[in-house]
């Protein structure tokens, strides 16, 4: 439900996307630039990174909800800006720290100041997540990290990396047993020792960088690593939010994509008026709306049950599938509205198409989430 | 030293306004906000107070039942209080300003800062007839303000440049686009917010009748723009200007 906070929140974060965030991405996007510090601490002023985060511990203590909000409110300018929240948030339980420094950290967490990274995936295992073969391994009081982590998002200008790192066998067949979720603390803007890295080439998601990490010996405290074994299990209670937030995403994005046509349909004429008068430009804008609308009304039916407590694994999968695929097909549908304006990239309905491609792919890909729903359906199914 | 903040809830400065067939401006399923002038004023509210030369701010709207969104944004950039006057009726500058004059009577502030005008009916009127009505000193468009002990001064932008003025408070100041750069409503201000009282009145508990006096016969949209020609020389534009604008 809309209640008055949540408007106030939700105009907070159009306001600063129309005001910084679209402007700075329609500067750097095209160039690859990074977004600047001076961003991510207008964000942190706002109090956009500490929304998830308890107000007890220097959170604003609010739900899914609004996180939802305020990312699609910043993908509506920009999806990295967007993606920018969850290296804050939810991830304050990853904060690694003796508990007074993990108290301090966590309070810098909701200001912006202390934000971290992910470093899940590798280049052999994807969706399959309890196929990770990152080794970490006790050395006294410390973990010892060796192995090759893909697709880590501001792995360079992260306060800490979280790692999923195989410290057992597991059980046969339960590999998923041995992974444990171990915190590497370093120094905002670099690689500490035993850890290098290379930007991957990618076609979007623009404004930072996503690294492919070689751990060799990267060492943190034995403290920093969450129960032993149970990463897989912690890491899927951080999937619904997760796949709340890409559906989020790809509702800003896709709404982003439908502004824009609208505002071109009514400007650009063709025989002699606006194309917006024509049935075919005006059909495709209504079902591109309605479509928006309807996957709109998903998601917050998803954060509200999600902020109502239970495991929304399966709404949070059907949200993200039915968020990212309408994002593809909406912003691809501007681009059309757009023509050959929308083919360059003086116009951003391309950045909207090119960043939508990636809603399907990751936190989950389209055939994962179909996995999970269907599975819920008919009960676990054959590969 | 108290300050009250007019402010009016209107279509948000990046919404096209359509005029309906029947005659009047489209505003169904359309997104109001804060004049952004009165934003300004707001903003120079606050920053009164932070400089410790205000104790309370009290925001003011009057208008329908959703006014008190408007309020609540003014309650979450950092104002104290605020006062809703309910009101459906179609609201003219003279019955604002009388309606401002009866809270000043009561509430005694040291200075009302409003928007030199709402970006919806562009009159450019309440400000000026609210210091006529309370018989104070205006200043009015102004792009600077300073406060020192009883004094007021202020700057105004007019059209052969800036004009200072100096005045004794109460005061009654409008806003110029360039005073501030209002802030954003941050997400703890927007929580302390909801505690915030807003006090309900109407126009006729201050004894005022809040009917219009104008009558709008017609609304039409602006006129489109033709395009533009390229001319070749000097002469050819001077030319121009004289026979076809007819400007020379």
């Amino acid at each position: 439900m809309m209640t008055e906070e949540r408007r106030l929140i939700q105009e907070t974060a159009e306001d600063f996307t129309r005001r910084e965030v679209l402007p700075l991405a329609d500067r750097l996007d095209s160039e690859k630039g990074d977004i600047p510090d001076s961003l991510i601490e207008k964000m942190g002023a706002l109090g956009f990174f500490g929304i998830l985060i308890p107000k007890e511990m220097g959170g604003m203590g609010l739900g899914v909800y609004e996180y939802c909000l305020v990312a699609e409110a910043l993908s509506r300018g920009w999806m990295s800006v967007g993606s920018l929240l969850a290296r804050g948030n939810g991830f304050y339980k990853r904060v690694p720290g003796d508990k007074a420094r993990r108290e301090e950290r966590v309070k810098a967490m909701a200001r912006g100041e202390y934000l971290g990274a992910y470093a899940i995936s590798e280049p052999q295992a994807g969706s399959d997540v309890a196929g990770i073969e990152c080794r970490a391994k006790r050395e006294g009081a410390e973990w010892v990290i060796t192995g090759n982590k893909y697709w880590c998002t501001f792995a360079d200008r992260a306060d800490f990396i979280y790692v999923i790192a195989r410290t057992g066998a597991g059980e046969a067949g339960r590999r998923h047993l041995g992974l444990t979720g171990i915190s590497l603390e370093k120094e905002r803007g670099g690689f500490p020792e035993g850890l290098t890295g290379e930007p991957i080439p990618k076609i979007g998601y623009f404004g930072w960088k996503t690294w492919e990490l070689r751990f060799d010996g990267a060492r943190t405290s034995y403290e920093n690593a969450g129960e032993e074994g149970r990463a897989f299990y912690s890491l899927a209670e951080d999937f619904a939010v997760m796949r709340a937030h890409t559906a989020a995403r790809a509702i800003g994005l896709a709404r982003g994509a439908l502004e824009d046509a609208l505002a071109y349909a009514q400007a650009r004429e063709q025989f002699g008026r606006p194309i917006g008068s024509f049935q075919a430009i005006r059909f495709k804008l209504a079902k591109m709306s309605s479509e928006v609308a309807a996957a709109r009304a998903l998601l917050y039916e998803t954060c509200a049950a999600m902020d109502g407590g239970g495991d929304m694994a399966v709404m949070a999968a059907r949200a993200k599938y039915v968020a990212s695929e309408m994002a593809e097909r909406v912003s691809s549908e501007a681009l059309q509205i757009l023509g050959g304006a929308g083919y360059t990239t003086l116009h951003s309905v391309e950045r909207y198409w090119r960043d939508s491609r990636l809603t399907k792919i990751f936190e989950g890909s389209s055939e994962i989430m179909l996995r999970i729903v269907s599975d819920s359906l008919l009960g676990r199914g054959g590969d | 030293m108290k300050i009250l903040v007019p402010i009016k809830r209107v279509v948000d400065y990046n919404v096209r306004v359509q005029v309906k067939p029947s005659g009047s401006v489209d505003l169904d399923n359309v997104k109001m906000s804060m004049n952004p002038f009165d934003e300004i004023a707001v903003e120079e509210a606050i920053r009164l107070k932070e400089q410790n030369k205000a104790k309370e701010i009290i925001a003011i709207s009057i208008g329908p039942a959703q006014a008190s969104e408007t309020i609540r944004t003014a309650l979450a950039m950092g104002a104290d209080k605020g006062i809703l006057v309910q009101s459906p009726e179609r609201l003219e500058p003279l019955n604002v300003a009388k309606i401002l004059k009866a809270i000043a009577d009561k509430e005694k502030p040291d200075l009302i800062i409003l928007g030199k005008q709402a970006i919806d009916d562009d009159c450019n009127q309440t400000g000026q007839m609210l210091a006529a009505l309370l018989n104070w000193p205006q200043g009015t468009f102004a792009s600077k303000l300073e406060l020192n002990g009883d004094s007021i001064t202020v700057t105004r932008e007019v059209d052969g440049g800036l004009q200072t003025l100096a005045l004794k408070r109460p005061a009654i100041i409008t806003t110029d686009l360039r005073l501030n750069e209002p802030r954003y409503a941050t997400l703890p201000n927007i929580m302390k917010a909801k505690k915030k009282p807003i006090e309900q009145t109407t126009p006729e508990s201050y004894g005022i009748n809040p009917a219009p006096r104008l009558e709008i016969l017609e609304t039409l949209p602006p006129k489109e723009r033709e395009g533009g020609v390229k001319v070749e020389s000097i002469k050819e534009l001077v030319e121009k200007l004289r026979s076809e604008a007819g400007i020379l």
